[in-house]
């Protein structure tokens, strides 16, 4: 058994070289510290991620997208054996990831993980932000109940709002006039091939990048002597733990999953009343709420293009913030960009907050 | 005066079982398992000569006194009288039964909270192996209360034939040990012990997280592991013991794991398979990651992860316990008695005479109910013990979008009772005259009525406006 | 269980082999762990041809003493696992259905005074002639069967062009 082993891990060793990748493995070392924790939050994002993954496939097994979209997820909810299961362990997943990578994405700004040189990193992680809610987006359609259908319309009011183009992008993205069959067909595809065509090479930068340069420390780490730090070996002590993890995800998940099933609504109906509170995934709350409070305040679409125009700038700057603070010496710049991601996690808080109270 | 039937807004009065319950029962099994896991461990650190050993051992006990001895026995206290007021009948059912079984188990529960406390404060005072003794002594006290308490849960599941035939007579002590040890007994039991050895592990990787790897790496390293050994029992025979409690659970009880597998239905009919696939899913992981964080890396093992290990426990435990209760549907004692309180064989006695003349909780000096408060009566005697207004099983939600001639016709299956009703594997028959079930489907075609959807604050004042009626 | 942990008296050879038993064992189980693991995603993918199989499994029941039942009156019987309904109209046709109500699976009762058949449990509504959904939350009509009525009984079977 172990002879056999051996053997067969040596022919394919020769050709592929095994043993290289287990010797990089062996020299990686993870840095040990008081903020060591947060370095978990990328890889349960990508645990997550692989679940949506596995799950969507098994979902793509009896969804049909089009005029049979919300028979085909009635189906999956009430009649396939455990469909009901994998279909609320894909919308949690999904909801669990995108909370991971938020996490994992402020836990890199405040120990300025994004300074040179991995500048890369922070850019092919926004990217990765930004496919996940599309994402999320063009997912909460699919169901074709009258919560994604309602939804949905509401959402695509901000690209509509958007100057001179907006509308003309808005009535492409819905394929027609009014979300229905074709908008479907079009969220599908967008759902399965072109956003996952994109999102995993991206995702494959990311991590060679992580891979390439190591682990980030945060500055307070970074100011102690070399003699002082201490680190664990990748593999196989930070496996071990990054596996325990990730199965104490897969166990939230799975309770999360099984006591509070995702629901299916009534087959959308575009003559049937919005039902009051309609409102965006949480993950879009800030925006929906920016906006309205912004078309409170001013006149016509006035409101609107401010408070899109708002929230670009804010990307904008949070996109640059490497350039801005880009190495361990400078003091001053390194607390404003501290002060200003405080600003940007409080007004996204507040603003969410606010939006749900405000429904 | 009427008995209190409990009216325990937003979670129910059976989640006040539950959740005490739950508490309960991570605590309740530590005491058994752990009971043993220190003298075991005592044995081997004295044979093995190892101080240190002893010294933490010494801590983790007194840990454990005060746990098991406060909250322990104060939250098993809590379960008696949290059941008599949310299931009166029950309560009363079982204490006519197993009187004598409470006796011995009080006993057993005197001898065991008593020797902890001799065992924690005799701790280097007294001869070694004397010390040692009383270790054991209370193992086997522990274990005993859960050998009493088991034959009693396992009896609301399935008391077995020969107490069936004579249920109701009178001569129900005749068949004591029948009932007692009935069919789910001795796996249930197995299922129990497993259940204390791992809880014990758990606990114990608790204590043992607080030693300081670096200045004493060895130390750490041999107790983490010794106590990450105590979920390989567990993870090695479940399986078995699993296999062997389904085997003996009633065909139609068994059933009932299977009503959710193809669907979500409107939630409460697929409950039991869905507690079950967390049962299943919390008990592999928490062995997976006591195997990953402790016995992979013992040094490393710190607080937070064995709080992680913790809750994944909580989550096994309380998923099991409300899978079995679950299971016991459409009864509170299988075959016996239906989970609304009412005896299986005075179905005909209550349909005759009503309800609420049959039923000993409500006073029958009362004067003639006027309808409305005749259908809150109804709800609070047949429906209350599972359902709430509007939250948990909330009627509001279930019976969304009915009208009264609906809720009439679901009352009407419910009273009927077909065998083919798909209402009948997991709720008890309605009982009572046509009036009253009149009187019943009026009532709740008011409390149904969703409060309209506009502004917050309204729906948070529905309930106390839903009381009165 | 507690002697396998404490004696350290067990010869060494013996220690070996509790070892190799202990991970054989560890082994085997983990395996029924990764099968209950999958056993979700297995019933999932087979859903499909269970269906069928459950189907395929009833295709003629015979109702004894059928054709004795009067007009304008319906009569229960299980067609394989599912419970099933025989209509005999007032004009002399005979109609038999499945009677899961095509919404959640409750059964449908047929109400002859209103010449329908009602699901209680969400107030669906079904044509007693065709069995189509006629009002209510029903997405689809109730599955048809053929009858044939003989001096014995009702034969009832399966619709071959019917999907279930």
């Amino acid at each position: 058994m172990k002879t056999l082993f051996t053997s067969v891990y040596a022919w394919v060793d020769e050709r592929l070289g095994l043993e290289e990748i287990q010797a990089f493995a062996r020299k990686k070392r993870v840095p040990l510290h008081a903020q060591s924790f947060w370095y978990y939050w990328g890889g349960i994002s990508l645990f997550f991620f692989i679940m949506q993954a596995v799950t969507g496939v098994l979902l793509m097994v009896y969804y049909r997208p089009g005029p049979d979209a919300y028979e085909s997820v009635r189906q999956i909810t009430y009649d396939m054996n455990f469909g009901w299961l994998i279909r609320s362990t894909h919308s949690w997943s999904a909801n669990l990831m995108l909370g991971a990578v938020f996490i994992h994405m402020f836990s890199v700004y405040f120990m300025k993980a994004y300074r040179q040189p991995r500048e890369f990193g922070w850019w092919s992680g926004l990217a990765l932000l930004i496919l996940a809610t599309v994402f999320g987006f063009s997912g909460y359609l699919l169901p074709m109940d009258d919560l994604a259908y309602f939804a949905t319309k509401v959402g695509l009011e901000v690209p509509a709002s958007a100057p001179v183009i907006g509308p003309l992008i808005a009535k492409l993205v819905r394929g027609g006039t009014e979300v229905g069959a074709h908008t479907v067909q079009r969220f599908y595809t967008l759902h399965v091939v072109i956003l996952p065509a994109l999102f995993i090479p991206i995702l494959m930068f990311h991590l060679w990048l992580v891979q390439k340069h190591g682990n980030a420390v945060p500055p307070a780490e970074e100011n102690k002597p070399v003699a002082q730090r201490r680190s664990i070996p990748f593999f196989p002590n930070f496996v071990i733990k990054d596996v325990a993890v990730w199965l104490i995800a897969l166990n939230v998940l799975a309770v999360l999953a099984a006591i509070f099933p995702w629901d299916l609504g009534p087959q959308a109906d575009a003559l049937r009343p919005a039902p009051k509170g309609i409102h965006p995934e949480w993950y879009f709350m800030s925006q929906f709420q920016v906006l309205k409070v912004m078309g409170d305040w001013m006149r016509g679409t006035l409101g609107e293009v401010v408070g899109v125009l708002l929230f670009t700038g804010g990307m904008v700057a949070w996109f640059l913030v490497p350039l801005y603070d880009p190495n361990k010496s400078s003091g001053r710049k390194a607390r404003q960009a501290t002060y200003f991601g405080l600003a940007v996690l409080a007004v996204l808080i507040i603003t969410t907050i606010w939006g749900y109270a405000a429904l | 005066m009427n008995y209190p039937f409990w009216d325990v807004p937003h979670i129910g009065s059976g989640w006040v079982i539950g959740l005490i319950a739950i508490f309960h029962v991570m605590i309740s099994h530590f005491a058994v398992g752990g009971g043993l896991y220190l003298p075991l461990t005592e044995h081997k650190a004295l044979r093995e000569g190892r101080k240190d050993w002893l010294e933490i051992l010494r801590k983790h006990a007194k840990f454990f006194l005060v746990l098991t001895g406060v909250f322990g026995a104060v939250s098993g206290v809590g379960i008696w009288f949290a059941i008599g007021l949310t299931h009166p009948e029950g309560t009363s059912a079982l204490i006519h039964n197993f009187v004598f079984g409470w006796a011995m188990e009080w006993v057993f529960f005197m001898l065991e909270l008593t020797t902890a406390a001799v065992y924690y404060y005799t701790w280097g005072r007294i001869p070694n192996q004397l010390h040692l003794k009383i270790g054991y002594f209370y193992a086997f006290t522990s274990f005993f209360t859960l050998f009493i308490i088991n034959g009693i849960l396992t009896f609301m599941l399935f008391p077995g034939k020969p107490w069936l035939e004579v249920a109701g007579t009178g001569q129900e002590a005749s068949r004591f040990w029948q009932a007692f040890f009935n069919p789910t007994f001795w796996p249930s039991l197995g299922l129990r012990c497993m259940a204390c050895v791992s809880l014990a592990g758990v606990w114990a990787l608790l204590s043992c997280s607080r030693i300081n790897g670096d200045d004493q790496p060895q130390l750490k390293t041999s107790m983490v592991r010794w106590s990450a050994k105590w979920l390989l029992p567990s993870f090695l025979t479940l399986p078995l013991f699993f296999g062997w409690y389904l085997w003996e659970v009633p065909e139609s009880q068994r059933a009932l794991l299977q009503l959710g597998i193809s669907t979500i239905s409107s939630g409460v009919f697929s409950q039991l398979t869905r507690a079950s696939f967390i049962v299943m899913s919390s008990s592999i992981v928490v062995v997976a990651v006591v195997y990953l964080f402790a016995w992979r890396s013992p040094r490393d093992l710190a607080i937070p992860h064995a709080i992680g290990v913790l809750f994944l426990a909580l989550c096994a435990t309380g998923s099991t316990e409300y899978a079995r209760e679950m299971l016991r549907k459409p009864y509170v004692i299988g075959g016996y008695m239906y989970s609304n309180g009412v005896r299986k064989t005075a179905v005909a006695k209550n349909n005759e005479n009503g309800y609420l003349a049959t039923t000993p909780w409500i006073a029958k000096t009362t004067p003639e109910l006027e309808n409305m408060a005749r259908g809150e009566a109804m709800f609070r005697g047949q429906c209350m013990s599972c359902h709430t207004r509007d939250s948990y099983r909330s009627m509001t939600r279930l019976l969304a979008g009915r009208n009264r001639e609906t809720i009439g016709n679901l009352l009407k299956i419910l009273h009927e009772y077909a065998l083919e009703s798909p209402y009948r594997k997991f709720m008890p028959p309605l009982v009572g005259t046509p009036a009253e079930i009149d009187s019943l489907a009026d009532y709740l075609t008011v409390i149904s009525q969703a409060p309209e959807p506009e502004a917050k604050p309204k729906l948070a004042a529905a309930p106390k406006e839903a009381k009165p009626n | 269980m507690k002697k396998e942990y404490n004696h350290k008296a067990v010869p060494t050879e013996g220690e070996m082999t509790r070892g190799a038993f202990l991970k054989a064992a560890a082994g085997g189980v983990g395996l029924c762990y990764a099968a209950a693991a999958g056993y979700p995603i297995y019933r999932y993918l087979s859903s499909p041809i269970e269906k069928v199989e459950s189907a395929a499994t009833v295709s003629e029941v015979t109702v004894p003493d059928g054709q004795k039942l009067a007009k304008g009156e319906a009569k229960m019987f299980k067609f394989g696992a599912k419970p099933a309904m025989l209509i005999h109209h007032q004009d002399d046709s005979w109609v038999a259905l499945i009677a899961v109500c095509t919404h959640l699976g409750c059964t449908a009762q047929y109400e002859s005074a209103k010449n329908r058949i009602f699901c209680a449990c969400h107030g669906g509504v079904y044509d007693p002639k065709t069995g189509g959904n006629v009002s209510g939350p029903p997405p689809r009509p109730l599955t048809r069967l053929e009858v044939k009525v003989t001096a014995d009984g009702v034969v009832v079977t399966q619709n071959p062009t019917a999907k279930t």
